[in-house]
């Protein structure tokens, strides 16, 4: 389950603040939304890769939170069933707009593979410009993302920002434990297609 | 759970998620198919960069007013389900709000949305368009809001702008009609001809895109 | 929030209204969108010159009588004219456009309906590349919303929306 923040001794806990946001006190809320609202604008940025409507969707994201409130019955973590709606939220709005994958990786292509001896680790050498080269290679890899479909998005964003577990991915799509691997592997696939220099030696 | 295809033992090689034993038989082949090794690595490597640079917790741009705006539609919802309970307008029901336990629990943007309400409560007469709240991106423009009842028009003052220059031509257009397509994420619009002369589509990053027809 | 739409291209051609040798394309129809209303809006340029009117021939509107004279009300101007003018659905699953200029135009998207006929809006007025302003709105029938936008010559470029009754 994606973990929720740790509370501080001198904070109140999540359970405290439910209720009373459940009683319709909207300054408990607000201290729930400054609480998630780092890990509820991450996520939905991750997959909707567009700062703008990332905003949006998170704020929309809470306000259905709060009108789904009376249906919330504390058997499982807030910021789990918090994170559910934000994923559906997104996911949704992703679906509508049909963001397409630009080359999606097709099963009958043949398989792309890194060219022999190419080296494992990535570049990441102690040169003075190392900064600098590690945020093109963010860039890199956030406009690789962005070509994504939405169904290998979404599992990228599952497991390498979240780290749910291959079960977790599956009920919250939902969909089979073979899916989300065979989802994973095309996805990576496609990632490494469009990354593929960076991660080759240098000859 | 044994899985049989090769796409899968190499997503679960590089996710850690095989036992010792099935780590080792897959590693095993790594000397005999060196493809098979420089395939798994380099998507490990890549994995780790993907988690390197795609932070589970990011700053919210405008993060102030991102609260605010929650606040105040959430405030306007608890307005609209209480207006709907009680029925009727006017300053009686308006009141009638004070007691709403919610009311005394609300935060500061909420209660100005309450306090605009009661301002401008419905009455059996018009009723007038609210701007709820605003809010500016760039810090030197100023959005003022309020009504004009001898404009019979609710105003949005943007102050600070930069001008438009002087010899740019400002025209217009004269659309009638658009149309949706989901599939393509495009709306095309139409003149009062029929005539398609807009539309606006996303790039593969999401940003809009108005291009001629 | 940085700008987007980097690759924004607005060198569209305004298709004449009148003495156009080419056919009109056929209109083609498509799915019917659940939609929360329809709106009226206008890119209108103010100015005491009138020599710097531009001579746009768009119409009247008759559905909002007296829009001079109110305009006339909130800006300190003795001329009003309509640049552009553009009639839209809000619809309720997508984002509504309302573009009556490349200059100045707005995101439209419906929160659902609101009392009395009217409806929820999240509005966005764009510049060219730029989000000017962000805002939650209700609008109701026969209640026009004024945004004064960005000076111009020496007038203002003012964005009208009015929510129609259909």
């Amino acid at each position: 389950m994606p973990a929720s923040a740790s509370t501080d001794p001198g904070e109140v806990s999540d359970l405290d603040l439910v209720k009373r946001s459940q009683t319709g006190d909207t300054r408990a809320f607000d201290v729930l939304v400054t609480r998630y609202r780092g890990r509820i604008y991450a996520m939905t940025y991750h997959l909707i890769q567009n700062e703008t409507e990332a905003w949006d969707l998170a704020q929309e994201a809470f306000i259905k939170a709060w009108r789904a409130l009376p249906t919330f019955k504390h058997d499982a973590g807030f910021y789990t069933w918090l994170y559910r709606i934000a994923h559906n939220v997104s996911y949704d709005w992703l679906r509508k707009k049909k963001i397409q994958g630009d080359g999606e990786f097709d099963d009958e292509r043949t398989e792309h593979r890194i060219a022999a001896g190419a080296e494992a680790a990535p570049r990441g050498d102690l040169a003075p410009d190392t900064a600098l080269r590690n945020a093109e290679l963010g860039q890199r890899i956030q406009e690789a993302i962005a070509k994504l479909s939405p169904e290998h998005r979404q599992v990228i964003v599952l497991r390498e920002v979240e780290g749910l577990a291959y079960e977790e991915i599956a009920a919250l799509i939902p969909c089979s434990l073979g899916t989300v691997m065979s989802r994973l592997f095309y996805a990576r696939k496609k990632l490494q297609e469009q990354l593929h220099d960076v991660y080759e030696t240098s000859l | 759970m044994k899985h049989p295809s090769e796409e899968h033992d190499l997503v679960r090689w590089i996710d850690g998620e095989m036992n010792e034993a099935e780590r080792a038989t897959f590693e095993e082949r790594f000397k005999h198919e060196p493809a098979l090794a420089t395939e798994a690595r380099t998507m490990r490597a890549m994995s780790a960069s993907l988690r390197a640079h795609l932070p589970a917790e990011m700053r919210v741009p405008h993060a102030d007013y991102f609260n605010t705006q929650i606040e105040v539609r959430i405030t306007q919802i608890a307005l609209d389900e209480a207006r709907a309970k009680q029925g009727g307008t006017g300053w009686s029901a308006a009141l009638q709000w004070l007691r709403q336990p919610w009311f005394a629990l609300a935060g500061t943007a909420a209660l100005a949305v309450v306090g605009f309400v009661l301002l401008y409560p419905d009455t059996n007469g018009a009723s007038e368009s609210v701007i709820l709240s605003s809010f500016a991106p760039n810090t030197h423009v100023q959005a003022r809001t309020y009504h004009d009842s001898g404009a019979e028009a609710t105003v949005l003052m943007l102050d600070g702008l930069d001008a438009v220059p002087a010899e740019r031509k400002v025209s217009g257009i004269n659309i009638q009609r658009s149309e949706v397509e989901p599939e393509l994420a495009s709306t095309t619009m139409f003149n009062g001809q029929g005539t398609a002369v807009l539309m606006i589509s996303r790039d593969a990053l999401g940003n809009h895109l108005i291009s001629p027809h | 929030m940085k700008a987007f739409l980097s690759a924004l291209t607005l060198s569209f051609c305004v298709a004449s209204a009148f003495g156009q040798e080419q056919a009109a394309q056929p209109v083609v129809s498509s799915v019917k969108h659940a939609t929360d209303g329809h709106v009226w809006g206008a890119l209108i340029f103010a100015t005491n010159q009138a020599d710097q009117l531009t001579g746009a021939k768009e119409p009247e509107y008759s559905d909002l009588p007296r829009l001079h004279e109110r305009l006339a009300r909130v800006f300190p101007f003795k001329h009003f004219e309509i640049l552009g003018q553009h009639r839209q659905d809000i619809f309720r699953e997508y984002e509504s456009w309302v573009v009556p200029s490349r200059e100045l135009f707005m995101k439209i998207d419906s929160k659902g309906p609101a009392d009395k006929g009217g409806v929820n809006l999240h509005l966005q007025v764009w510049r060219e590349h730029q989000v000017l302003v962000k805002s939650d709105a209700v609008l109701r029938k026969d209640s026009p919303l004024f945004i004064g936008g960005p000076p111009w010559k020496d007038g203002r470029l003012i964005f009208v929306l009015f929510l129609e009754r259909k």
